[in-house]
């Protein structure tokens, strides 16, 4: 009993004591904050690297593409092991393109060109909710037919574009009559048809022109890119790609690699807000691309869609079965972006080992003040020992007390730290209005609108737990020290 | 009742060897008030130790209704400070952080588990309330020891000495540190506890005076009882 009651005097009487709560607090926090925030982007940095890949994933080994899809997915829904577990299959085409805007601003850039037939690939998900027209995203499978503001655009582009031709080419006639005869006087200038002024003709609806070309849907920062704040003014989003404008993508034909290329309508954009799927990711059809590129029937892959995740591992080993002996890969995505996956847990884990030295630090004030207080508190362990108490309830008095340090500390830290987190937005902004930077955290980077944070509490729990670990373990040599602290010494102790 | 046989001390600084008792026989009588007396140095502080074993002697034994309590395990000793002896000192030894009574209560605390401590707070709180009354100090129970004066410090040690019903009180110095009065004050209500309790006393003093009103006194020299002398004694006088 006299422990409890010693041990809680003196947390109250020294402020020294303060000094140990607040170090083991603060260590606690910042944990809590950095592994909130940490945590944060890494799930939802997988979540973006999930979201256009399907949870497995068969590919090629060497050729690069494979045929008959239908054939394999068929055998797949014929297993009844798979049959079972697989949601939904489709086949994907990929290649590298070069992309050419016809656009008021030019832009050529290499581009990831995929292949999709939109209304299996949207069972698939990773790619309806990302689309960005309302209607789009309602029905997949219409995704590359323009709407109706698309199509316009596109026609009075078109129309444009013929009455520009059309004045060139009256334009070079006119200077092809003159020249032969240069002795002559100049005859009237034929008239020039006056372009703009003229009223477009109506677009006609779009199923009576099927010449139009195929749609594109276009990766979201492909076709945008946000403006930096200048001179006071808030930044901003510019679309260089509207949509209807059209593009042409240039790729290569067959084995002979043969250059094609097509022009194609941007019917939509994707936004994943994966930087490097949104910057180089464009689908197309996949009929289409196969035709132009002398394909037909091949795919590069076939992703697949499982109703449980967690069995993905027995239905991988299922898949290599059926397909290994063919030449075909079978992945999970996590297996495809191993190598990231692996990189940020490593990350986190360095900076966890770092972030604990705080508290070890910690830890060396809780020793040098314990220390301190045993021998101010000399002559009282004598007094306690005269009147019957043991050397091990005076080492608990010394452990108790670094426990109520570590748990009052590790407590507050908590509180704090999860306050901290959950406020994180509005603290950001507000250290950015004190110190004048604008956004700490450039949202241009990463497009997020807030900081992502995800606290889990087994990791809450553990920083807690370790820093009253910490906590107790300084405390026990200091508290060595007191229990054997001989009586009479101790007493005569001035 | 308490008996020493043939103790020896010596305490070790470095290299310098201090021999403090050599070879010192003493009988404690039960329900005596017994008084020590000696030069600095003599031993007596020492001699108070090892009968509390407190310390331990490097050669001799001591004994308690017959029974050898210096070589006892370290929990058995624990245990006989908490229950059998009292101790008094001279600088009163009060823990700074816990009020008058709390110090009073410290015995008990020492010895009840949390939850038998919970269980028999209130009748030990008043049998501590009776004894602080008893010392005279039912007015002070909730201050601090800095806030008392010497004489009430040593009461409230007194209390705490008491409070598990010791069958041996042992005090050092008690009126070491207080003027005369209040010193007297102190060695009455000791006698009154011998008397009225029957409890045995040893006190280890200075004053001459104080000692003569005890039973017996017996004096240290050079770590040896010179003279355990009667109170009666002529011998008394002249020292």
């Amino acid at each position: 009993m006299y422990k409890l009651l010693l041990c809680w005097r003196y947390l109250r009487t020294r402020y020294l004591a303060m000094v140990c709560i607040v170090s083991v607090m603060l260590g606690v926090a910042t944990l809590i904050v950095v592994n909130s925030v940490m945590g944060g982007f890494s799930t939802k940095l997988k979540d973006r690297l999930h979201g256009l890949l399907s949870d497995i994933v068969i590919e090629e080994r060497q050729a690069g593409t494979f045929d008959d899809p239908e054939g394999k997915m068929a055998r797949i829904r014929s297993d009844p092991f798979l049959a079972e577990r697989v949601e939904a299959m489709t086949a994907v085409h990929e290649t590298f393109a070069m992309l050419i805007g016809e656009g008021a601003i030019p832009n050529t850039r290499p581009v990831h060109l995929i292949g999709i037939d939109p209304k299996s690939r949207a069972l698939i998900g990773g790619f309806q909710e990302f689309l960005q027209s309302e209607r789009n995203r309602a029905d997949p499978a219409r995704a590359f037919e323009p709407d109706d503001e698309a199509y316009r655009r596109y026609w009075n582009e078109q129309m444009l574009r013929d009455q520009e031709r059309r004045k060139e080419e009256a334009l070079e006639a006119m200077q092809a009559v003159q020249e032969p005869d240069p002795g002559l006087p100049p005859a009237p200038p034929p008239p020039v048809p006056s372009g703009p002024a003229k009223p477009l003709p109506e677009a006609p609806s779009w199923h009576d022109r099927p010449h139009v070309p195929h749609g594109a849907i276009v990766g979201y920062a492909l076709s945008h890119y946000r403006r930096p704040a200048v001179d006071g003014q808030p930044p901003e989003e510019v679309c260089t790609l509207q949509r209807g404008e059209s593009i042409v993508l240039t790729t290569v034909k067959g084995t002979k690699l043969t250059p094609v290329y097509d022009r194609f309508i941007v019917t939509d954009y994707v936004k994943t807000e994966m930087s490097e799927y949104d910057s180089n990711y464009i689908f197309v059809p996949l009929e289409h691309l196969q035709r132009i590129r002398g394909m037909e029937g091949r795919v590069t892959s076939i992703q697949i869609k499982l109703k449980d995740y967690r069995e993905a591992k027995a239905v991988v080993e299922r898949l290599q079965q059926l397909f290994e002996p063919v030449g075909l890969d079978v992945k999970t995505w996590e297996e495809k972006q191993g190598p990231l996956l692996a990189a940020i847990s490593i990350e986190k884990g360095i900076l966890n080992v770092l972030l604990f030295m705080i508290i070890a630090v910690a830890g060396f004030g809780i020793l040098a003040i314990f220390t301190m207080i045993v021998v101010e508190k000399t002559r009282d362990i004598g007094i306690l020992k005269a009147l019957g108490a043991s050397n091990g309830g005076v080492m608990k008095i010394f452990l108790a007390y670094g426990l109520l340090l570590g748990v009052v500390g590790a407590a507050l830290g908590s509180v704090l730290g999860l306050v901290f987190t959950h406020n994180i937005n509005e603290i950001e902004k507000f250290l950015g209005k004190v110190t004048g930077q604008g956004e700490i955290f450039n949202r241009s980077i990463y497009y997020f609108d807030r900081i992502p944070t995800d606290i889990q509490p087994m990791n809450v729990l553990l920083v807690n737990l370790g820093a009253i670990v910490v906590a107790v373990l300084f405390s026990v040599l200091p508290a060595l020290r007191a229990a054997m602290l001989h009586p009479v010494r101790a007493l005569r102790f001035e | 009742m308490l008996t020493a046989i043939n103790l020896h001390k010596t305490y070790r600084k470095d290299a310098i060897l201090t021999p403090v008792l050599r070879g010192l026989d003493l009988e404690v009588l039960p329900g005596e008030f017994l008084s020590i007396v000696g030069m600095s140095g003599s031993g007596k502080s020492t001699l108070l130790h090892l009968l509390g074993t407190l310390d331990r002697p490097d050669e001799g034994e001591v004994r308690f209704d017959g029974k050898r309590i210096d070589d006892l395990r370290a929990d058995k000793r624990d245990r006989l400070r908490n229950e059998t002896f009292g101790f008094i000192f001279q600088f009163y030894h009060l823990l700074p952080e816990l009020t008058a009574l709390e110090n009073v209560l410290m015995p008990q605390m020492i010895s009840h588990s949390v939850l038998g401590w919970l269980g028999r707070r209130r009748a030990l709180r008043r049998r501590a309330e009776e004894l602080m009354e008893r010392v005279g100090l039912s007015h002070r129970l909730h201050h601090r020891p800095r806030e008392l004066s010497g004489g009430e410090m040593q009461r409230a040690a007194i209390a705490r000495a008491l409070i598990n019903r010791p069958r041996v009180l042992l005090a050092d110095e008690p009126t070491g540190n207080l003027d005369e009065d209040t010193g007297r004050e102190i060695v009455s209500l000791l006698h009154d506890l011998n008397r009225q309790d029957g409890l045995t006393i040893v006190m280890v003093t200075h004053n001459r005076e104080i000692a003569a009103g005890t039973d017996r006194v017996v004096r240290l020299h050079a770590g040896r009882v010179e003279s355990p002398i009667a109170l009666s004694s002529p011998f008394l006088a002249e020292t």
